[in-house]
């Protein structure tokens, strides 16, 4: 195991922000710390880069309890949610600092700084300062300056949050392909159960300080351990007084081992279409489906229609 | 549709004509937006300040009317002869000795009061601790005292009496201790809110590069305060050089001890106008180079930081 959290709290005032918190973290994966805010995900990152201290637990990096060890000597690369660049060094001072200061030579540091710029495709940017840079792209330097130490860890919070939506879905794949790469244990913050599931090889969802669940994406989103684990990870609607997902539910023609109803609202988004049906019984689920299966039932609104938990093919 | 007058010229040839009063006040309204805050801060800079300088600087190379009528020779004349007084004025030993004495004091007090002026702004910024806002108090107090007093009260303290043995009468160390008082808020008020303003972001990322506590000051907080401690200096040697009240006394009033507006004051007891008119305009120049030279550099790297 490359991380592991033992009993690890943290308090301000009479508040757990993280409260006891156990968790191992597999060596050479990509987790997502996976909470809404305030869930205490981010100072989780915090104590185990050692930037905040924790009130009781342990740390152990690699089988070495760095607990007590200051920040400066774990080794970890940490990526700040708003970046943090040194403002006043262009992009190659950026991502040369930690090089520098550990007393590199010269020749050793313009090698491993123009791999970087290379690595995260900054080529031309090299003398650029990061107020000439895209969101984007500062965020990228930002990566290089936290690899440029080659980390034990790396720790990204909330990586993709200050981004616009285009932007965001690109750098969630590159961030992907450059693990797959690298291979260095990642661990990234996100309160974006999508980008989540998209990018992580493993899952922790948080919830008021504590570990929810942990596991894999899928193993977490069929079987979730928690009510709030399974309403966080995706849509749900009630139906027949229970929690289900929506695309769990499918609309049929016939009443039979099904409930009546009458169509409320269609929404089409696209390739998904989201049909909300007023039962007998005064609930109104909704339906997710795809644009196909919708032009199958020429449904308008005030339709009569039925819904059933769909059946396994 | 657009009005033809938002766009420019250029595209839709001059704009249609507009007649009477609705043209002229749309010109004066769109030309104060141009020029009417720049207008205005000269008008008012001319009134308080740059006529009473211009003034004291014409007297300084002894511009006055008389005699020999209009042309380029009058002009020849008097120019050389304003030059050549001026020149001889501020060329005197005493005048010498005495802008020498108030350039050096003025430079060592505005650098060591950037150095402490970072610190003490770094305490009150990052520290907290009882009777703080007390100190914060006692920054401002230079601001508020007359100058006079503290000239009394450091000559009550380091004075040929002094209570803690400590003599500095008549002494450079005196008029040191003097302008390092008075010019101190200007330090510590130019780096604190620029301190105050630093996330601990860049801070912590330093640290996780590995980076200890002064290297992380040297190489990432330092440069940012770069332009405040900059505009610090400029605003402590222009108060420094012009400093008379807090100074006065313990300089005693020896020719060791006289500052440049020591010697001005005693040149206008002598009812030498000329003199001292010459040498307040040299004062002026190298006030006016320093802030100007600060500025420059601060707003260059101004420039670097901002996103």
């Amino acid at each position: 195991m490359s991380i592991s959290l033992s009993h690890l709290t943290k308090r301000y005032g009479d508040d757990a922000v993280v409260d006891d918190v156990n968790v191992e973290i597999p060596e050479g994966s990509l987790t997502a710390v996976l909470g809404p805010s305030g869930s205490g995900k981010s100072t989780l990152l915090k104590l185990i880069a050692g930037l905040e201290i924790p009130d009781e637990g342990r740390v152990v990096i690699e089988g070495d309890d760095v607990t007590d060890v200051d920040p400066r000597h774990r080794d970890i690369g940490f990526c700040f949610q708003h970046y943090a660049p040194f403002r006043h060094m262009n992009v190659a001072r950026n991502i040369g600092f930690g090089l520098r200061v550990r007393k590199q030579p010269k020749d050793v540091i313009d090698a491993k700084v123009a791999e970087l710029i290379e690595l995260v495709r900054l080529e031309g940017k090299s003398k650029s300062y990061p107020a000439q840079l895209s969101g984007g792209e500062r965020q990228r330097m930002a990566l290089a300056r936290a690899l440029a130490i080659e980390p034990r860890v790396l720790l990204l919070d909330e990586p993709f949050g200050a981004l616009d939506a285009q932007v965001r879905a690109e750098l969630r794949q590159w961030v992907k392909e450059l693990h797959r790469q690298i291979k260095v244990t990642t661990i990234l913050v996100t309160h974006d159960q999508d980008e989540a599931m998209e990018v992580a090889d493993q899952l922790l969802i948080m919830h008021e300080g504590r570990i929810e669940q942990a596991g894999e994406p899928t193993e977490l989103y069929e079987r979730p351990a928690t009510e709030f684990v399974h309403e966080f990870l995706g849509p749900t609607t009630i139906f027949k007084g229970a929690s289900i997902r929506p695309h769990d539910l499918e609309l049929v023609r016939s009443s039979e081992g099904a409930m009546e109803g009458t169509v409320q609202s269609i929404m089409e988004l696209g390739f998904e279409v989201q049909v909300t049906v007023a039962l007998s019984d005064g609930s109104t689920p909704w339906v997710q489906m795809s644009r196909n299966e919708f032009r199958a039932f020429e449904v308008a609104t005030n339709s009569p229609i039925s819904v059933r938990e769909r059946v396994a093919k | 549709m657009d009005t033809p007058a938002r766009r420019p010229s250029s595209e839709l040839g001059a704009p249609p004509a507009r007649k009477g009063w609705r043209r002229f006040s749309r010109r004066l309204r769109t030309s104060f937006g141009l020029y009417g805050g720049a207008s205005l801060i000269v008008g008012y800079l001319s009134i308080i300040v740059l006529i009473p300088i211009a003034a004291v600087a014409a007297h300084g190379f002894s511009f006055s009317i008389h005699t020999q009528g209009w042309g380029a020779a009058f002009w020849h004349w008097h120019l050389s002869a304003g030059f050549g007084i001026f020149w001889h004025d501020i060329t005197q030993p005493a005048a010498i000795s005495a802008i020498r004495l108030s350039l050096w004091l003025s430079l060592s007090v505005a650098a060591i009061n950037a150095v402490m002026g970072v610190a003490i702004a770094w305490v009150l910024v990052r520290d907290q601790f009882p009777g703080k806002w007390f100190l914060e108090a006692f920054i401002d107090l230079p601001f508020a005292l007359p100058t006079i007093v503290v000239g009394v009260v450091l000559l009550f303290l380091y004075g040929t009496a002094s209570p803690i043995k400590v003599d500095l009468f008549e002494t450079w160390m005196g008029l040191l201790v003097a302008l390092l008082f008075v010019t101190l808020p200007f330090s510590v008020r130019a780096v604190q809110p620029v301190l105050a303003s630093l996330d601990g972001e860049s801070e912590a990322a330093a640290k996780s590069l590995g980076a200890g506590g002064i290297r992380t000051f040297l190489w990432v907080v330092l440069p940012s305060l770069w332009p405040a401690v900059l505009g610090g200096f400029g605003l402590a040697f222009a108060r420094a050089i012009g400093e008379f009240g807090s100074i006065s006394l313990i300089a005693g009033g020896i020719g060791r001890t006289t500052t440049a507006s020591s010697y001005i004051y005693n040149l206008t007891q002598g009812f030498l106008w000329t003199n001292a008119a010459a040498v307040s305009t040299a004062l002026l120049v190298l006030s006016l180079l320093i802030l100007i030279t600060t500025n420059v550099f601060a707003r260059r790297i101004q420039r670097r930081l901002a996103s």
